[in-house]
């Protein structure tokens, strides 16, 4: 069980908040309050909501099919969760809460990516005011907190990227034992996900003085364009031992423009988002290592800890504020325990328990 | 007093304006004629700056003065009244009067409206118009805006020290006979403020109007005559009054037409574009269609081509009726049509001239929607020798070749493609001497061949010379139809006395 | 009179002038793709070798296909932003049927690249139906075609990527003749393919008239709403291909796979010296744009240039190629 491990290694105390999930299973059965969760009809509880950029991106198709998951958990269809689709615009995701909230009249299970920091505030506002429940992934301002709303604000998940990347740039420099010529490809340069990634990836080079970083390029999350990056990369510097990129996307086109001098396998790719085409690239050997972020449990276990607050499950103010803000676990995939990952999470959709909330990487089955 | 005196313009082979002198005293109305192409669009675009002249001089009140631009012409006090609307139609009227010209009502960066509309209200008041200047101009009649127009060029009056020109282009061609009297009145008030240079086709309107009239002909002033002593006939003579060179129209080559009719219309009618016309086009004819703009020559060439339906009548083509009205049927019937706008609708600039030729019958040189471009280049080859198109080769830009070359082109490509009515809308417009003779032998040569030919022609002259039959035509109705060729021709004077 | 003196003027200013001019704006684009190349080869050596002018390939291929595509719209002066929308669809359609039918050339899986093509071609045609018989600007209708298009590729996949690892068909980039994979020969087929039919057959030939001038080619009978919706469905075959190389390149078909190809193609085409607004230009110019884009974006990373350098250094060329190439029936010469 390497990559539950190293999962658990990884999670660590935020500077404001404490790392939930380090507690996993072990605090489940210690959380107070928890009632079974009965069956329930469509209709008589409250309205479930997902609110979130789109479904083009994996990232948040596993998200909305978490959310999915859960509402199907609840014995209702997963038709029954209604998905707020932002494309991007805070407007947008602020307009269709409010409206939701006005149809509901507040009895609403939301959670939300706000799509920008700023756009939090009001968001939460407006369902704490109508008296409706909300959880929040990603974007908040460092501001405003769960627990200054009462009950109505449940909970906010980040996900801290510096060092599962740290972790995942480790995996490589070892691959290519520990010394040789490393390149890098970012994500668009403004994104803090981006940020952080090649943050995490110079932290772990200084541990390994052999490996000399040639250079780091923003290739904007695109397979495409790191493709292209990559070929100009090899065109400069010839061969290179290790490229480390801070996305599956990236890596994809990284592994391309490779496969096209026929230096797959000779060097070492690095990606991250553990998506299941990369998680099949490190079975291959084509990849060295992935990160999951596991956006299946966080679709589904802020919907339901969102949905158990409005039910009355649970009081969230009765809650430590480390259950109220909290990072979201990352796993390392690495060639040793791809297999197991793809076992538990891909080729079997994982069955959480949903109300099982701060303990959520362990599959119920 | 605004003077020039020989002034000259030339352009790329032309010598569009030969030492003109013109002179215009305080609180004058000059009219100013001529034939399309006498120069007057010219002249006037000098008179406000929109050209320099290449020689002589312009003095006002003595001082000799140089336009770069019609802004720095405004700022001696000539305004120009466009022909074609210049207003803004989105523009509210008071924004249109002050275009440009804003600054004066800003304050702290702001545009003080109810100050600009009050402006606004005092040119009104001085061309007599009683409307809201905060109203949209696109909701005034042609008329109101003609005069809006004027209200705009007097703002001249309170940004100028010394005296106004004002150039009045055409003024009365959107307006109907009332509303003309109306501008005249207005006009000859103003003369304590301004003078005039008034242009117009009207004969009758810019004698009633002006107090000396300038004639124009190839560019030179042929004559200037006083109110009293003018009179239409005397004018029209000096306009065109060019010996008629029979040798230059080719007419002794002209031969009789045939029986056989390509063309009929019978009583055909088309909103108010013309009413009740009737004609046929035999083999070998040509018929020239004669008129003022607007009189509905124009129409019944797109009608005969195809593009606009007829509202009643029956157009005969070959013996057979016309239901179908679009251009491809036109093409279809062999009609060819060689347009004015030879950069619009003549040639495509960018295509060769092998290209341009075989745009109209490209299912003749492919199989299977591949090109024969060896048979292309030999039509072109053989029509470029046959026209004595002067080109270097076939696969030379048309774009590139002189008007008259492309001009040729253009009727090698309906020629070719064996179109047997051929619709000529101003063939000799823009072509010098040489080029025009080059079109006269085309025309006598297709004629010779049983083409039948309908001309709308850029002069007068022009048309009695190439004509078989003359239709002459006024606001869309026909006038008279002279049977030139087999009756006599008629003259100059016959044709204006019907236009007019 | 007015007209008789512009038109003079025109004529021979242009005659004057044209052949510098005319000269210049058609070398323009060729000879700043030679300066480019060599100024990447003297800033770093390496730049010039047969190994990055095979990567260079390979990352033009794709773009090319869709940038000539699009080149026989802009011929035609109108304008196709469906690109994205139907790379993805003709991307992902393909994939499936390809997976379906066995997954590897060797099998009737093969029959999926054909029918990628019907794909583009069918979008193509309602690009151009919605364009001409609903009188929208085709601007407005190939754009929204285009989130059509990547709408339904979301909904085909639900946001996930298929795999294409055949061997046969990745040997598009693995396998090299003369150093170069064959991708780059496929690319350059169809450019050959879309000479032909711009130099060779009616269609090409009414995309130039119609371009040139559509009242003209109106009155010369061409029935020129069959040509521009030929034109539409002849670019959606391209994107098609481009599609496919671009699967080929990468392994991947996915929403994605569209992505980048309006900015790329557009930015090639006008680079390349053909005019926005029609009748001048082709695939040729298109060739020359491709890669002025393509050499631009290696040869900055190979000579340590930052990304964001890149990106202005290739808007400054937009706008430079595009006063190269316009105002030859301008303003200037006609007052």
């Amino acid at each position: 069980m390497s990559f539950i491990t190293s999962h658990l290694k990884q999670l660590k105390q935020s500077r404001r908040t404490f790392l939930i999930g380090a507690a996993a299973g072990l605090t489940a059965g210690t959380v107070p309050g928890f009632l079974p969760t009965p069956a329930r009809a469509a209709g008589d509880g409250p309205t479930m909501a997902w609110s979130y950029r789109n479904r083009s991106n994996p990232y948040w198709n596993a998200i909305a099919s978490g959310g999915e998951a859960f509402v199907e958990s609840l014995g209702m269809s997963r038709d029954d969760l209604v998905h707020l689709i932002n494309e991007g615009s805070s407007e947008k995701s602020l307009a269709d809460v409010v409206a939701l909230l006005a149809k509901t009249s507040g009895n609403l299970a939301l959670a939300i990516d706000a799509n920008d920091g700023p756009n939090g505030r009001p968001v939460v506002e407006s369902v704490a005011e109508t008296g409706g429940f909300v959880c929040t992934i990603w974007n908040k301002t460092d501001d405003l907190h769960p627990w200054d709303f009462g009950d109505n604000y449940v909970a906010h998940a980040s996900w801290s990227s510096v060092d599962p990347a740290a972790q995942a740039a480790r995996v490589v420099f070892d691959a290519m034992g520990g010394k040789g010529r490393v390149v890098g490809l970012g994500g668009i340069a403004s994104n803090p996900p981006a940020i952080e990634r090649r943050q995490g990836m110079m932290d772990a080079l200084e541990d390994y003085p052999d490996i000399e970083l040639l250079d780091y390029q923003p290739a904007n999350w695109d397979t495409q364009k790191a493709a292209e990056v990559m070929a100009s990369f090899l065109t400069r510097f010839g061969e290179i031992d290790g490229v480390i990129c801070a996305s599956d996307t990236m890596a994809f086109g990284a592994l391309e423009a490779l496969r096209a001098e026929g230096l797959v396998g000779r060097t070492k790719v690095g990606g991250y988002d553990g998506t299941k085409q990369a998680v099949d690239l490190v079975l291959k050997g084509e990849m060295s290592t992935t990160v999951d972020t596991n956006p299946y449990w966080a679709g589904g276990a802020l919907l339901s800890l969102a949905w158990h607050a409005a039910t009355g499950a649970f009081k969230p103010s009765d809650e430590p504020r480390a259950h109220r803000e909290f990072f979201g676990p990352s796993i390392l995939i690495t060639e040793a325990d791809a297999a197991e990952f793809k076992a538990t999470y891909i080729d079997a959709t994982p069955t959480y328990d949903w109300t099982d909330f701060w303990g959520p990487t362990t599959p119920a089955n | 007093m605004y003077e020039l005196q020989s002034v000259d313009k030339m352009f790329p082979g032309v010598h569009a304006l030969k030492s003109v002198d013109f002179k215009i005293g305080r609180g004058e109305i000059v009219g100013l004629v001529g034939e399309n192409g006498a120069g007057k669009s010219t002249l006037m675009k000098v008179i406000y700056g929109a050209y320099q002249p290449d020689g002589g001089t312009i003095t006002i009140d003595g001082t000799a003065v140089r336009f770069q631009n019609p802004r720095q012409a405004m700022d001696h006090g000539i305004g120009m009244v466009f022909q074609e609307q210049s207003l803004i139609t989105n523009l509210t009227v008071m924004e249109n009067i002050f275009l440009g010209f804003e600054a004066q009502f800003v304050s702290m960066g702001v545009i003080n409206w109810s100050k600009m509309a009050e402006a606004a209200g005092k040119q009104l008041a001085k061309v007599k118009l009683d409307i809201d200047p905060g109203m949209v101009t696109s909701k005034l009649s042609f008329a109101q805006r003609q005069l809006v127009e004027l209200a705009k060029v007097l703002t001249l009056e309170e940004r100028i020290d010394g005296d106004l020109v004002i150039l009045l282009d055409e003024p009365t061609s959107v307006l109907a006979k009332d509303e003309v009297e109306l501008l005249f009145k207005l006009v000859r008030d103003l003369t304590s403020r301004a003078s005039f240079i008034f242009v117009s086709h009207r004969m009758d309107e810019v004698l009633e109007l002006s107090d000396r009239v300038y004639v124009l002909k190839d560019g030179a002033v042929v004559d200037v005559v006083s109110k009293t002593e003018a009179n239409v006939d005397a004018i029209q003579h000096k306009m065109v009054g060019r010996d008629v060179d029979k040798e230059y129209y080719r007419e002794q080559r002209q031969t009789d037409f045939r029986d056989g009719v390509l063309v009929s219309f019978d009583d055909v009618s088309l909103g108010t574009s013309y009413r009740n016309i009737s004609f046929e086009l035999h083999a070998g004819e040509v018929l020239c269609l004669v008129g003022t703009e607007g009189s509905g020559r124009e129409a019944i060439l797109r009608t005969v081509f195809g593009l606009d339906r007829p509202d009643s009548g029956t157009v005969t083509i070959k013996g057979q009726p016309v239901t179908r009205f679009h251009a491809r049927a036109g093409v279809e019937r062999g009609i060819g049509y060689v347009p004015r706008e030879r950069k619009i609708e003549g040639i495509v600039g960018g295509m060769n001239v092998y290209e341009n030729m075989t745009l109209s019958q490209m299912q003749n040189y492919s199989s299977n929607g591949v090109l024969r471009i060896g048979d292309e280049k030999t039509l072109a080859r053989s029509w470029i020798e046959r026209l004595g198109i002067k080109t270097p080769n076939e696969y030379k830009d048309c774009g590139g070749l002189s008007g008259g070359n492309q001009q040729k082109v253009v009727l090698a490509k309906w020629r070719s493609g064996g179109s047997d009515v051929i619709l000529l809308d101003h063939p000799t417009r823009g072509l010098d001497i040489g080029a025009k003779e080059d079109v006269y032998d085309m025309v006598r040569e297709m004629s010779a061949d049983g083409v039948g030919i309908i001309l709308v022609a850029d002069t007068l002259e022009e048309a009695i010379g190439l004509s078989h039959t003359i239709l002459v035509l006024k606001d869309g109705e026909m006038q008279r139809l002279f049977n030139g060729f087999r009756e006599g021709k008629p003259t100059l004077y016959d044709l204006v006395h019907h236009m007019i | 009179m007015a007209d008789v003196q512009t038109e003079r003027q025109t004529a021979s200013g242009g005659m004057a002038f044209g052949l510098t001019r005319e000269t210049v704006v058609k070398w323009a684009p060729l000879l700043v793709l030679c300066v480019l190349i060599a100024f990447f080869a003297i800033m770093e050596p390496r730049f010039f070798s047969v190994r990055n002018f095979a990567r260079i390939g390979i990352s033009s291929a794709p773009a090319l296909m869709v940038a000539v595509g699009v080149t026989f719209i802009i011929i035609m002066g109108s304008i196709d932003l469906s690109m994205e929308g139907t790379v993805s669809v003709s991307a992902v359609l393909f994939a499936f049927a390809f997976l379906a039918l066995g997954g590897t050339v060797a099998s009737w899986a093969w029959i999926a690249l054909p029918m990628a093509l019907i794909v583009g071609a069918l979008i193509g045609f309602l690009n151009g139906l919605v364009h001409v018989k609903l009188r929208i600007p085709s601007f407005m209708a190939s754009l929204a075609m285009g989130f059509v298009g990547t709408g339904f590729a979301l909904l085909l996949t639900g946001g996930d990527r298929i795999r294409i690892e055949d061997e046969l068909f990745r040997s598009l980039l693995t396998v090299r003749w003369f150093n170069f994979p064959i991708m780059c020969y496929v690319a350059l087929a169809f450019v050959l393919i879309a000479w032909f039919i711009q130099s060779r057959t009616t269609l090409g030939r009414n995309f130039y008239a119609v371009g040139g001038g559509e009242e003209l080619a109106h009155a010369s009978g061409l029935d020129v709403n069959r040509v521009r919706i030929m034109g539409f469905i002849l670019a959606g075959v391209f994107y098609a291909v481009g599609a496919l190389l671009a699967v080929g390149r990468i392994g991947i078909a996915e929403t994605a796979t569209g992505n980048n190809f309006m900015f790329v193609s557009i930015t090639a085409v006008v680079v390349g010296g053909t005019a926005l607004w029609g009748g001048i230009g082709g695939v040729w110019n298109t060739l020359v744009g491709v890669l002025i884009v393509n050499v631009i974006n290696n040869g900055m990373v190979v000579i340590g240039l930052p990304g964001y350098v890149q990106q202005g250094v290739l808007g400054i060329l937009v706008i430079v190629a595009v006063v190269l190439s316009t105002d030859r029936k301008s303003v200037s010469f006609v007052k």
